[in-house]
């Protein structure tokens, strides 16, 4: 008879119990899984970099600190991390595998608008909280996704940003009125937001602004000196062109080597990156760009994280390593409120969560009801000898008046 | 935007594309008309290229033009060897097996690319990487009038060898018609290992050039394959002077264009002209223009 029993149990309890484990998905050992696909090779490898020392470090944190207290139980947190190559499809794919083959818990996004478009399809279909920073077109929050919660603040409000700061720049006498600007931006979802708020911006003040020349260009582009030539011939008095990291060193380059000149220049969040200030040298020198997060910030927490980030990784931060270490950090202090490690359960609170102690201009992270964050922009100067200053918004303590119009480099 | 000085500004630099255009098409020809192999892993050699011109700055501070010249007999080695070791087994078989075994190498030296110098870019400023040169009211950079003097410079050289010595005349000839140059005694194999050298030396010498332009990664190289193959296409498969004709050409519809079309279709001039020259002159634009009259 005892036989029996125990046969029984062998046969169907055991396997049950397995097979339970196996359908809710949840790992056996305390451990919470989480996964992200990253651009670890091809054009963007330079950001998926920065984005994979930023998730490790906010991961590496909570398990020092002994693990996540998810309703009173200590979990060590494990990262896998994906290489897309930089290529969307293959982006998408991985972000599934991860999801089936690797069973994680939750996902961090990759790296950029293109790459997080192409992921953000996956979260919702298995009910997986997505967190990313490294998308910040307005379109990736347009489609309806619950699951899918950006750190970003939208490329549209930089373009509205960039035109705040301008008009203060021509209050105060430093750039003529009305501006005549040569735009070009890259021919994504990301420059289409950013061109976007330029247009309504110059329609709705066109004492104040005139784009003279309106030119997309191609993402990841080999040469730009065409296009450059038309602005050139534009002749425009400011040159606002959105582009990603590699276009921004490549067009910014040409720039220089045509010899054209503007009494403002930006390329949207990029300027003050390490990497291209150490391919263009000084000629990186007086660019303006808004950015989400800069080491020239003096709050205690951004002054904290670059401490820690230059004693781990002995270079200065840009604003990717320090929003991917918000991004984790925000998906665990939800995982955290919600008590449990449920998809639904954390996504719900992900969406009404308020973390008081972030990185970001304001130090509060919220999400608006499509998921994308609610943060200002901050206004930043290159300035020689690899420095950066904030100059906008004028409230902030460290705000230093803009070099305007921008001298001449070579 | 039509005014005449901007087209004559869109002119010069379209000239000065035109040169860099052809010595980077050059090796590309080079291999295609004595082989009849379309050499895929071209872009890896200029991306190569590019990074050795890198080393060559970091370790002796040695300006990219003298890395272009250094560059020539290590590539020429280079594809010298890979001649010997790997192209020799497939250049009789079917063209899809040069093809893979190219596109491969290509992707084999993508990958050794990111694991020495990882995947970053990279760029290198000289002097008078943003100088430029104020001529008759128009400014022309210094970089990319030296990038145009040293490709004609060392196109000169190479029309001067094809015309007046041996192995130049052997590799004509071999271009021409390989079993007649078999029957008259040039060691078409020879020639062949000396064309993919050649070929490869070529890659290795723009790819230096275009550090002066351009930054780089392990992913460089492959717009500029492209461009090269449609300018070898409109300069004649098996002519090597028409490469010149089809860099111009192709550097001029570039340029242009912009004034008519969107920036960021750019890209379509390239694959338009070769669709274009592969169906209406697959002979180039000489065989072309020849017929026409």
């Amino acid at each position: 008879m005892r036989l029996s029993v125990r046969a029984v149990f062998a046969a169907f309890v055991v396997p049950a119990l397995l097979l339970g484990l196996v359908a809710t998905g949840q790992p056996a050992s305390s451990e919470i899984k989480i996964g992200a696909v990253l651009p670890l090779t091809g054009p963007f490898v330079a950001s998926g970099q920065y984005f994979k020392q930023g998730y490790t470090m906010a991961i590496d944190e909570i398990n020092k600190a002994g693990g996540l207290d998810v309703g009173g139980q200590k979990y060590t947190v494990s990262l896998t991390i994906l290489d897309d190559g930089s290529d969307a499809t293959r982006s998408r794919s991985l972000v599934e595998k991860l999801v089936t083959d690797q069973h994680v818990n939750f996902l961090l996004g990759g790296y950029d608008t293109s790459l997080v478009e192409a992921q953000e399809v996956v979260p919702d279909q298995y009910k997986i909280p997505y967190v990313e920073g490294g998308g910040a077109a307005s379109e990736i929050f347009k489609r309806g996704y619950k699951y899918v919660f950006g750190t970003l603040a939208s490329i549209y409000n930089m373009g509205k940003f960039t035109t705040d700061f301008i008009s203060a720049q021509q209050a105060a006498g430093k750039l003529p009125k009305p501006l005549t600007i040569a735009l070009v931006w890259e021919n994504t979802d990301h420059g289409k937001d950013y061109e976007t708020a330029l247009v309504e911006e110059t329609q709705k003040h066109p004492d104040l602004f005139k784009i003279v020349l309106n030119q997309p260009f191609q993402l990841n582009g080999s040469d730009f000196s065409p296009l450059l030539q038309q602005v050139k011939a534009s002749n425009a008095q400011a040159f606002l062109s959105d582009a990603h990291l590699p276009d921004f060193i490549t067009m910014h380059r040409q720039y220089l080597q045509l010899g054209l000149y503007h009494q403002f220049v930006s390329y949207g969040g990029r300027g003050p990156d390490q990497r291209g200030r150490q391919a263009l040298g000084t000629g990186a020198d007086y660019l303006v760009a808004a950015v989400w997060w800069t080491p020239a910030l003096k709050d205690p927490a951004s002054q904290l994280f670059t401490e820690k980030y230059m004693q781990q990784y002995h270079q200065i931060p840009d604003w990717f390593q320090a929003l991917s270490y918000d991004t984790a950090r925000v998906l665990f202090q939800a995982i955290r409120e919600a008590k449990s490690l449920n998809g639904p359960a954390v996504r719900d609170v992900l969406s009404k969560l308020v973390m008081r102690n972030s990185l970001l201009p304001g130090g509060v992270i919220r999400f608006a009801p499509d998921g994308q964050i609610i943060a200002p922009y901050v206004m930043v100067q290159n300035t020689p000898g690899n420095t950066v200053r904030i100059v906008w918004p004028k409230k902030l303590p460290e705000a230093r008046d803009p070099i305007l119009p921008m001298p001449h480099v070579q | 935007m039509f005014s005449s000085q901007n087209l004559i500004s869109i002119g010069i630099a379209a000239l000065l594309t035109a040169g860099l255009y052809a010595i980077m098409s050059y090796g590309l020809a080079i291999i295609y008309g004595v082989m009849k192999v379309i050499n895929l892993s071209h872009a890896g050699f200029l991306m190569l290229g590019a990074f050795m011109t890198l080393v060559y700055f970091q370790w002796w501070h040695l300006d990219p033009v003298a890395g272009a010249f250094i560059n020539l007999p290590v590539f020429f080695v280079a594809g010298w060897v890979v001649y010997r070791v790997l192209v020799r087994r497939v250049a009789t078989a079917l063209p899809i097996a040069s093809l893979l075994l190219l596109f491969g190498l290509w992707l084999v030296i993508q990958n050794l690319a990111v694991a020495i110098w990882g995947g970053e870019d990279q760029s290198i400023i000289t002097p008078y990487t943003y100088k430029a040169l104020a001529l008759f009211g128009f400014r022309i950079p210094v970089t990319r009038l030296i990038v145009f003097g040293v490709a004609l410079a060392v196109l000169s050289v190479l029309h001067f060898a094809l015309g007046h010595t041996f192995i130049g005349k052997a590799l004509r000839a071999t271009v021409q018609d390989p079993t007649a140059g078999l029957l008259v005694g040039i060691d078409t194999e020879q020639i062949s290992a000396m064309a993919f050298g050649l070929g490869t030396a070529f890659a290795g010498f723009a790819g230096s050039l275009l550090t002066l332009l351009f930054s780089f990664n392990p992913d460089f190289g492959g717009s500029f394959q492209l461009k090269s193959f449609t300018i070898i296409v409109l300069g004649g498969l098996e002519n090597l002077a028409g490469v010149t004709v089809g860099a111009a050409v192709l550097a001029f519809a570039e340029s242009y264009a912009v004034l008519f079309m969107r920036a960021s279709l750019q890209n379509v001039i390239a694959y338009a002209l070769l669709v274009v020259a592969l169906v209406v002159m697959p002979g180039g634009i000489g065989q072309f223009l020849q017929r026409r009259s």
